[in-house]
C-alpha cells in the first residue's frame, strides 16, 4: 500500500524526461516538422522566395518579442508595444522632410521615451507593470491618431521603403538588422552584468536591492530597450506597407509578442530568459500563420490552432517549473 | 521623504511626457507628398456625388416614433448622438464622419460622436456614454452584427430611437432600430464577379480577400461573389478565401502567402479598396504586374483604388457612398413625422471602370 507512494513509477520519470524536452527543444522541433509538411504538400513553399516572404512578416513580431522576452524576464510586462509601433509609425511621415534617416532616428528616441515612461512608472513610482504600460498602450496609441491626423499617410521614401522591402545578398534588409539585434540581446543577456541584474531582479527584486543591485535603473532600462525595439519594428512596417496607418499598426503586438516569448520557453513568472527560444517562438508562430493561410483553412479555425498551441506552452512551461 | 520622492517621480513622468508631445509636435515637417489623399476634402459635400436611392424595399415597412414607441421630439432641440465603428484612416469613415457632422451643421442639430477602432466593446461603451451625455437619438455604423445587444438594449430601455448605416445589426426593424441604411452588398459583389469574368475571359484561379469576420457587408460580399461566379463563369475558381479585416496591411500579408501558395492565380477579388491596395502592393513585390499579370477589383471608390483603376493597376471597382449626412438625417425627420421612414433604405452605388474613372476624378466625384 504504501511502497506505491515510495517509489515514483517510470510512467512519471519519463513523462517528466518528455516535458523537459518539449520546453527546451519543442519549439525547433515543431519548426521543423512545419517545414517538412508543408513541403511535403506544395515543394515551392521550401524556396528562398517563401522564406523571405515570411521573414517580411516575422521580423517586426520576432524584435517586439525580444524586448517583451526581456521585460518578461523582470518579471514584468510590456502592454505599449503595438502603441510604440504605431507611434514609431506616425512621427517618420511628420519628419520625413528632414530626410529619412533623422525621421528614423526622432521615431526610435520617440519610442525610448515611451519606454522610459514606463520604466519610471513601474521602478520608481511602482506601479505594476500590467496597469503602467496598459495605460501607454491607450495614451500612446491616442497620441499617435492625434500626431498622424484622421488618415493614413502614404510613405514613398525609398530608403525606408529599401528597410522593408529590399534586399542584401538576397536576404532582407530587415533580417540582417533583426539578426544583429538578436546577437546583441544575447550577448547582454549572457556576457554583461546587466543580464545578470535582469534575471536576478526577476527571480527576487527585494533581494536584489537588498544585494545593493541598481533595480531601478536596470527596470527603466529595460523598459526603454522594450520601446527602442517596439520603434524599429514601426519603422520596417511602414517600410513594408508603404504606408503610415497609426490607428490600425500594432494592434494585437502585444500579444503576439508575449505568445513568441511565452512559447519559445521563457517562463511569465520572470527569472530566467530564453532569447534563441523567443525568435523560435516567433518564426513558429509564424509558419503556423502561413501554413493555415497557405492552405486555405477557414480564420475561425485558425484562431482555435492558434489558441491550442499556446495553451500547449503554457502546459509544457508549467510542467517544467513543477506547480 | 518617501513622500517627496513619489511627488518627484511623478512630476518627472509628467514633465517626461509633455516633453515628448511637444518634442513630437514642435518642428515637424513631412516631405512633399503629392500622392497622399485627403478624404475629408470636398468630395464629403459633393452634390454630384450625394447618395441617390435605389430602392427602400415594400411600401409597408415605414417606421414612426408611434410605432416604435419614442417619444415625439425636435432634432433641433435635441442632442443626436453619432457612433462611428472604426478609424478615419480608411477613407470611407472619413468621408461618412465628414458628410454627418456637416448635414448636422447645415441643418443646426446638435451632434456629439465617438469612434470605437473597430472594437465593438468599445462601441457599447461609447453608445452607452453619448445616451449618458444626454444623446436623444442615435446614428451607429455598426462594427458587426451580433456585438452591440448590449448597448441597443440600453437604448431601447430609455426610449432612445437608433438609425444603423452602412452594416446591418441583427434584430427586428421599427423595434430594436428604426431601421437601415446602405448599400445592396450582395449586389455590389455581384457586379464585382461579373467583372472578373470580363477581365478574366479564358478563366483560371482567383482568391477573395474578405472582410472582418462576423459582419453582414463580408458576409453579403463573399456569398454574392461566389454565387454569381458559380452560376455564370464556371471557367473562374476561387482557390484562396481568407480575412484581411478590410484593412490594407493585413491585405497585403494575406496576399504575400497567397501568392506563394498560388503563383499562378490570375484575379484577386477584395471586399473592400484598403485590402485591393495591400494586395496590390504584395503583388508587386512578387514581381508580378498588377492589371497585366494579376487583375485586382475593389469596393468602396475610394480615391487611390479609382486612380489605381484608371492607370490600369486595377480593373475596376464597386462603389459605397459613404455620404450618409443627408439621407440618414432625412430619414430621421420623417421617422418624427406622420408620414415615419422606410425601414431598409437601399443606396444607388456608382461603379468605376478604365472607361469612367478619370472623369469622375476630375468631377471631384470620388472620396
Amino acid at each position: 500500500m504504501t511502497d506505491v507512494a515510495v517509489r515514483p513509477t517510470p510512467a512519471v520519470l519519463d513523462r517528466n524526461r518528455v516535458v523537459t524536452w518539449l520546453q527546451d527543444y519543442g519549439v525547433y522541433a515543431a519548426i521543423a516538422v512545419l517545414i517538412a509538411i508543408n513541403t511535403a504538400i506544395k515543394p515551392s513553399f521550401f524556396s528562398m522566395d517563401n522564406f523571405r516572404v515570411q521573414a517580411f512578416q516575422v521580423v517586426p513580431v520576432l524584435i517586439v518579442a525580444l524586448g517583451m522576452a526581456l521585460v518578461i524576464t523582470t518579471e514584468g510586462i510590456d502592454l505599449s508595444v503595438g502603441a510604440v509601433i504605431a507611434l514609431s509609425s506616425a512621427v517618420i511621415p511628420l519628419y520625413l522632410g528632414y530626410g529619412p534617416w533623422l525621421s528614423i532616428v526622432i521615431a526610435l528616441v520617440a519610442g525610448c521615451v515611451s519606454g522610459l515612461l514606463a520604466g519610471l512608472m513601474v521602478a520608481v513610482a511602482n506601479v505594476q507593470p500590467i496597469i503602467a504600460t496598459l495605460a501607454l498602450m491607450i495614451g500612446v496609441r491616442g497620441f499617435a491618431v492625434i500626431l498622424n491626423g484622421a488618415s493614413a499617410k502614404s510613405v514613398t521614401d525609398e530608403t525606408i521603403g529599401a528597410l522593408g522591402l529590399d534586399s542584401w545578398f538576397g536576404i532582407p534588409q530587415e533580417v540582417w538588422i533583426a539578426v544583429v539585434i538578436v546577437l546583441v540581446v544575447a550577448f547582454v543577456v549572457r556576457r554583461t552584468a546587466f543580464g545578470r541584474r535582469l534575471t536576478a531582479i526577476g527571480d527576487n527584486r527585494a533581494a536584489s536591492a537588498l544585494a545593493g543591485l541598481p533595480v531601478k535603473r536596470v527596470l527603466v532600462a529595460v523598459y526603454i530597450i522594450s520601446g527602442l525595439l517596439a520603434a524599429i519594428a514601426g519603422v520596417f512596417l511602414v517600410g513594408h506597407g508603404g504606408y503610415a496607418d497609426p490607428s490600425n499598426y500594432g494592434l494585437n503586438y502585444e500579444l503576439s509578442a508575449i505568445t513568441a516569448v511565452v512559447v519559445g520557453g521563457t517562463p511569465l513568472t520572470g527569472g530566467r530568459i530564453k532569447v534563441l527560444g523567443t525568435v523560435a517562438g516567433a518564426v513558429f508562430m509564424q509558419l503556423v500563420a502561413a501554413t493555415l493561410i497557405q492552405n486555405n483553412v477557414k480564420n475561425s479555425y485558425s484562431q482555435m490552432v492558434e489558441a491550442v498551441i499556446i495553451i500547449g506552452a503554457v502546459y509544457a512551461a508549467r510542467g517544467r517549473s513543477g506547480r | 521623504m518617501a513622500l517627496t520622492s513619489k511627488r518627484r517621480t511623478a512630476s518627472v513622468v509628467v514633465v517626461a511626457g509633455t516633453a515628448l508631445a511637444l518634442a513630437l509636435t514642435g518642428c515637424s515637417k513631412s516631405a512633399d507628398d503629392s500622392g497622399g489623399s485627403s478624404p475629408t476634402g470636398g468630395a464629403a459635400g459633393n452634390s454630384a456625388a450625394a447618395q441617390q436611392v435605389q430602392s427602400t424595399g415594400s411600401s409597408g415597412d415605414s417606421c414612426t416614433y408611434t410605432t416604435y414607441g419614442a417619444d415625439k421630439i425636435d432634432l433641433k432641440n435635441v442632442t443626436v448622438g453619432f457612433s462611428q465603428s472604426e478609424s478615419t484612416s480608411n477613407p470611407f469613415r472619413a468621408t461618412e464622419t465628414q458628410s454627418i457632422t456637416d448635414e448636422a451643421k447645415a441643418q443646426g442639430i446638435k451632434l456629439i460622436q465617438r469612434n470605437a477602432n473597430a472594437n465593438v466593446q468599445q462601441q457599447n461603451t461609447d453608445i452607452q456614454d453619448m445616451i449618458a451625455q444626454g444623446a436623444k437619438v442615435l446614428i451607429v455604423a455598426p462594427e458587426n452584427s451580433d456585438g452591440l445587444a448590449p448597448a441597443f438594449a440600453q437604448a431601447k430601455a430609455k426610449k432612445i430611437p437608433i438609425l444603423t448605416i452602412d452594416r446591418t445589426v441583427n434584430g427586428s426593424a421599427c423595434s430594436d432600430f428604426i431601421g437601415f441604411i446602405g448599400s445592396d452588398f450582395a449586389g455590389q459583389a455581384k457586379i464585382a464577379a461579373q467583372d472578373m469574368a470580363k477581365a478574366l475571359p479564358d478563366g483560371g484561379n482567383i482568391a477573395i480577400l474578405q472582410g472582418t469576420s462576423g459582419n453582414n457587408v463580408a458576409e453579403a460580399r463573399t456569398d454574392g461573389f461566389t454565387k454569381e461566379i458559380a452560376a455564370s463563369s464556371p471557367n473562374l475558381k476561387v482557390v484562396a478565401s481568407q480575412t484581411a479585416n478590410f484593412d490594407q496591411a493585413t491585405g497585403q500579408k494575406v496576399m504575400e502567402q497567397i501568392l506563394q501558395s498560388n503563383p499562378d492565380i490570375k484575379g484577386v477579388y477584395a471586399e473592400n479598396d484598403t485590402m485591393a491596395l495591400g494586395a496590390i502592393q504584395a503583388i508587386k513585390a512578387a514581381g508580378k504586374t498588377p492589371g497585366k499579370d494579376i487583375q485586382v477589383i475593389g469596393i468602396d471608390g475610394t480615391e487611390d483604388a479609382v486612380k489605381d483603376v484608371a492607370a490600369g493597376v486595377m480593373f475596376s471597382d464597386v462603389e459605397t457612398n459613404p455620404r450618409f449626412g443627408p439621407l440618414a438625417f432625412q430619414a430621421l425627420t420623417d421617422f418624427y413625422s406622420d408620414k415615419g421612414t422606410p425601414t431598409n433604405i437601399i443606396i444607388a452605388d456608382h461603379h468605376f471602370t478604365k472607361d469612367n474613372a478619370q472623369e469622375a476624378l476630375d468631377n471631384g466625384d470620388v472620396y
